[in-house]
């Protein structure tokens, strides 16, 4: 049986084939900061990134990841992007802000300084419900202030 | 259910049938929503070439790697960039998107519908502004594949692992004995892509929002010399080649596609006049 290395720890993989990495993060690991809403690929909700590639961990199954590091939000606790959508309350209900944190780390760790337009390019893939986008992207653009 | 990885093209053959998964975008929300039942996927992605040399494409190389990739024509290029969202992008393949199922949402939904083997199709007399306005009198499933007009256009063509076709060859009309719109085996794997280099090319695609949305109509032009090719998504139930606007004159719309001709004309002046 295969390993799971989650936020730099592994974890003994025992899932059935077929399992989406999302469920066990969520139900065998009990890292329930990645959010689960559509299930099928549309909403960026349960984005996570392995090996620092934003992925949809609701679509990939679990027997697939191998070796790859998965980081969670719970893995980008210390990251000032959190502290820079709290100051910008880029948020609402805050059920998408999981996801839209990991994928605007990913950016900012390739491009430090996007443009407004490569924030939107970047982070189309994060659908907010609440409509939270101009303060998710002021968020963003003032990460390091 | 199992799962294979075999990590040879020998091991593969070995493997014997069962459904591909390359990223999984498409495959594994098929699954979970039972629209197709099998009891073997086995995972290509250690035996599919990745990466780009030349004019050589790997087929599991992702759209988000061609989206910034300088070597490939624009249009391919621009085709990537504007296909689904950047998480999709950096899991799905080349080969997989181009194998991708229709967005048809009676098919989604599981209607018995042509595509599905059934005797009609749902999308004729149901709703179907986002269906084709072209050889649509057995099923009006519209090809969503961004990359795929792209490569029409750009007279590409696909390597697999039983033979060489071109990618107008890749695609068939679904007929009553075989439902199938692409004209590969099963289990027959796309390996990697040839795409010659043309002198311009573009991807143009209207969508109802700016980003994040399957082509309400995609054309991709590209000039070689004097002659321009145009393929279109978003028109037929398989990627679509035109001569020219004129060839818009020969759709048959359902009553509420008929806007798609108009977009199609427009966008194709706009690809022309970029390409020279
Ligand atoms: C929400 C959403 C929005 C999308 N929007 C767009 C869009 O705007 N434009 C667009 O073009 N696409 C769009 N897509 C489709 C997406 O680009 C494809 O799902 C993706 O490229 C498929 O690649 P994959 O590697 O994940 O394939 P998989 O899901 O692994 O496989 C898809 C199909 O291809 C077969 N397959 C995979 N690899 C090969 C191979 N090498 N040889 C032969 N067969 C193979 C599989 O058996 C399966 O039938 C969207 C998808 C989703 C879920
Ligand atoms: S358009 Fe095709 S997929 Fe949709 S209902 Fe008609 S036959 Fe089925
Ligand atoms: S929950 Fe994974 S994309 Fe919506
Ligand atoms: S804050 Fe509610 S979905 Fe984005």
């Amino acid at each position: 049986m295969s390993d799971l290395i989650v936020n730099g720890q592994r974890y003994a993989l025992d899932a059935q084939v077929g399992r989406s990495l999302a469920s066990v993060l969520r139900e065998d690991i009990g890292l329930i900061g990645t959010k689960i809403a559509c299930n099928e690929g549309h909403c960026g909700a349960c984005t996570v990134l392995l090996d620092g590639v934003p992925t949809l961990s609701c679509i990939t199954l679990v027997h697939t990841v191998g070796e790859r590091e998965v980081t969670t939000i719970e893995g980008l606790r210390d990251h000032p992007l959190v502290e820079s959508f709290v100051r910008a309350d880029a948020l609402q209900c805050g059920f998408c802000t999981p996801g839209q944190i990991v994928s605007a780390s990913a950016l900012v760790e390739a491009n430090p300084h996007p443009s407004r337009e490569e924030v939107r390019h970047a982070m189309a893939g994060n659908i907010c419900r609440c409509g939270a986008y101009p303060k998710i992207e002021e968020a963003v653009l003032t990460w390091q202030d | 259910m199992k799962l294979l990885q075999p990590s040879s093209l020998e091991e593969l053959d070995a493997a014997g049938p069962g459904l591909l998964l390359a990223g999984g975008t498409d495959v594994v929300p098929i699954l979970r929503n039972k629209l197709i039942d099998v009891d073997t996927l086995v995972d290509i992605r250690a035996v599919v070439p990745r990466g780009v040399d030349g004019t050589r494409i790997g087929a599991g190389t992702t759209l988000a790697e061609l989206e910034v990739d300088p070597q490939i024509p624009a249009a391919l290029r621009e085709a990537c960039a504007s296909a689904a969202s950047p998480q999709l992008r950096a899991m799905g393949t080349i080969g997989g998107n181009l194998r991708q199922a229709t967005r048809c949402w009676y098919w989604r939904m599981h209607y018995p519908c042509f595509l599905h083997g059934g005797d009609r199709c749902y999308a004729q007399t149901g709703v179907h502004r986002e269906h084709s306005v072209f050889a649509n009198d057995r099923t009006a499933s519209a090809h969503p594949s961004d990359p795929a007009a792209a490569l029409l256009a750009l007279n590409a063509r696909v390597r697999t692992n039983r033979r060489e076709l071109s990618i107008s060859e890749l695609y068939r009309l679904p007929t009553n004995d075989n439902r199938d719109v692409v004209a590969l085996d099963y289990d027959e794997v796309i390996l990697d892509l040839e795409v010659p280099t043309p002198e311009a090319s573009t991807y143009l695609k209207a969508m109802d929002r700016q980003k994040y949305a399957f082509a309400l109509v995609g054309v991709a032009a590209a000039r070689f010399g004097t002659d321009v090719r145009l393929g279109l998504s978003g028109v037929a139930p398989i990627p679509w080649a035109l001569d020219s606007a004129a060839g818009l004159d020969d759709a048959t719309p359902l009553p509420d596609n008929a806007y798609k001709i108009q977009i199609a004309r427009a966008l194709i002046e706009r690809a022309l006049e970029a390409v020279g």
